[in-house]
């Protein structure tokens, strides 16, 4: 296990200010991007951003859930659109807006979680990755076939405007902002997660099940809340889609934006909390970047995912962070460590 | 004295196997009883019926008076009942320290609160880990491995600590070192049951042994009294005894 790459593990007892260290980036990183309006870029290039913004916030959660608690959903895009079409009929029925159909939203994703989590994370992480792939599919039988009240297969408009102290936030560049500031929390409430107690209790799961609930960690009941969690996440992404694209449909929540989830937080590595940035980003550029059709990407993002797995199992980020470590940095912490190993291997031999 | 935990008729079949006939055993607070018996005689059934791994399909266990039956693992380790695995096993990415930290916050006050080691720090003094408290618990060479084990059960502050084959894996220097940490336990208010089969390392801990043979307990009593049972010289005859 590569926990080299892994500062937040590695310094999560006492000191706030390592841990504090792989946060700095991100927050420069997001400071960098919400300054991206001023180089006036065009509307597509904006469009994207807040695409992969949306994204980003769900892989937030979903890295608590993989990166820390060692369990995969296939159906994630399933929690994004139970907060999505939320969104849309309360606004629809109730005429309730935005800011209130954020906290509304992460709370139906995530009682969604629980109904789904409950029978399939008591069992084992095989169910639960089947369970949550058939249960992104039922969710899109069941928008499809919900006739008026979910729009059916042509889905929902959400109308209403979203404002922020009086302001209109409608402006593609306000809005391109607002979901900046929404990643920035996001990687907060994320990173807080992974350093407090319960993030290290979530990793003793993710090491040995075992092992932790011989030590009293419920771990039935912490993969669950981990779920919820991430549904959280998942929920408030959702309002932000929907606002953001004002008309939402089944198939925007079907299997594959929901393998695309876990593509992005493989590829850009889901123990790191720069990683589900990286993930967003590359995944939602790549192919403009590089010119792609929808097919030719759908390839290249098969490529990539095959690429990573074998070769930055950690993802692309804890990648480049080990082989800057290896070119530029002199390490005498890796020559201890390598010593030490030595010692052991010997202790080992004598047996 | 009160029994601090009771079987009483415990059977467990898978399928048509049957691991564990109607097992009666009562473990008395304060003393350290050894369950031997040869491979496959239902030592490890045992332990992981009480242990919440399977349910029983007959009988019951109770823990100072509760009824503990088919309770789940980290409820019975919160009871206050601790557990090593025969597998030495430790959170390997984390530090030997921050092993025994998590291993410490997930009891409930009061199961043991007379245990002597109220922070981590002591509990690696006790089991002789202290120079390696910052090292990933995956590099540890195997017997500092088992000792962290031992650690890690102890930190859930355990009334009652059931060992499955403690000294499996470590050298005779290794085994001496622990079977004097194991004696210890009763003098802080631990009871000790060692399910082992490995009859020199029982017979240095336990004063009092019960035998299992194909799922069935056929002795129970005095070390010196149950090794001169014919029927259990039968059972191991031509094994390490």
């Amino acid at each position: 296990m590569n926990n080299g790459a892994e500062p937040q593990g590695r310094h999560s007892t006492n000191s706030a200010v390592p841990a504090l260290r792989s946060l700095l980036p991100v927050l420069v990183v997001l400071t960098l991007i919400a300054l991206v309006p001023l180089l006036s870029p065009s509307n597509r290039f904006l469009s994207l951003a807040i695409s992969a913004g949306i994204n980003v916030i769900a892989l937030y959660g979903l890295s608590v859930l993989f990166g820390q608690t060692g369990i995969l959903s296939m159906g994630h895009a399933a929690l994004v659109g139970v907060g999505a079409y939320t969104a849309a009929i309360l606004a629809r029925d109730f005429g309730i807006g935005f800011w209130l159909a954020l906290p509304a939203a992460a709370l139906t994703s995530a009682v969604f979680a629980m109904i789904v989590g409950i029978p399939s994370l008591r069992v084992g992480g095989h169910h639960f990755v089947i369970m949550t792939f058939a249960f992104g599919q039922l969710l899109a039988i069941v928008l499809t076939n919900g006739g008026d009240y979910t729009g059916a297969a042509t889905g929902l408009d959400i109308v209403g405007p979203v404002t922020l102290f009086g302001a209109d936030m409608g402006d593609l560049t306000r809005y391109y902002l607002m979901v900046v500031a929404f990643v920035a929390i996001a990687a907060v409430a994320s990173w807080a997660i992974i350093n407090s107690p319960y993030g290290r209790t979530l990793r003793a799961i993710r090491e040995n099940e075992k092992l932790a609930a011989s030590l009293g960690i419920n771990v039935g009941g912490h993969k669950i809340g981990a779920f919820v969690v991430s549904g959280i996440f998942a929920g408030i992404s959702g309002v932000l889609l929907a606002n953001f694209l004002g008309h939402i449909s089944p198939t925007q929540f079907a299997s594959f934006p929901s393998i695309y989830l876990a593509l992005m937080v493989m590829i850009g590595g889901a123990r790191l909390i720069a990683g589900p940035l990286a993930g967003g980003i590359l995944v939602a550029f790549l192919p403009e970047v590089l010119n792609l059709d929808p097919v030719q990407s759908r390839i290249v993002y098969g490529v990539c995912l095959i690429a990573v797995i074998l070769l930055l199992p950690e993802g692309l980020i804890a990648g480049i962070v080990a082989a800057v470590r290896k070119v530029f940095v002199a390490k005498p912490n890796e020559r201890q460590e390598l010593e030490h190993s030595a010692v052991s291997k010997a202790s080992e031999a004598r047996r | 004295m009160s029994p601090i935990l009771e079987i009483r008729g415990l059977s467990k079949q898978f399928g048509g196997v049957t691991a564990l006939v109607g097992v009666d055993l009562a473990i008395t607070e304060g003393e350290i009883l050894g369950v031997v018996g040869p491979n496959g005689s239902g030592k490890t059934t045992l332990f992981n019926v009480v242990t919440g791994v399977h349910k029983p399909s007959a009988g019951g266990v109770s823990f100072r008076g509760r009824d503990i039956t088919g309770l789940a693992p980290h409820a019975i380790s919160r009871a206050g009942i601790g557990y090593t695995f025969q597998q030495a096993m430790a959170f390997a990415g984390l530090s030997v320290l921050e092993n025994v930290q998590i291993a410490g916050e997930h009891v409930r006050a009061g199961a043991n609160a007379n245990t002597p080691w109220p922070r981590p720090q002591a509990l690696l003094d006790f089991v002789g880990l202290t120079t390696l408290a910052g090292e990933k618990a995956g590099v540890l060479p195997f017997g500092s491995l088992r000792l962290l084990g031992l650690a890690l059960a102890l930190a859930t502050q355990p009334a009652l600590l059931l060992l499955d084959e403690p000294a499996a894996g470590l050298n005779d220097r290794e085994t001496t070192a622990l079977v004097g940490l194991v004696r210890q336990l009763p003098g802080h208010g631990i009871t000790v049951c060692v399910i082992d089969h490995d009859m020199k390392l029982m017979q240095m801990l336990c004063r009092r042994l019960a035998v299992l043979d194909f799922g069935s307990k056929i002795a129970d009593g005095p070390t010196e009294v149950v090794l001169a049972d014919p029927k259990v010289l039968e059972v191991y005859l031509g094994g390490d005894l």
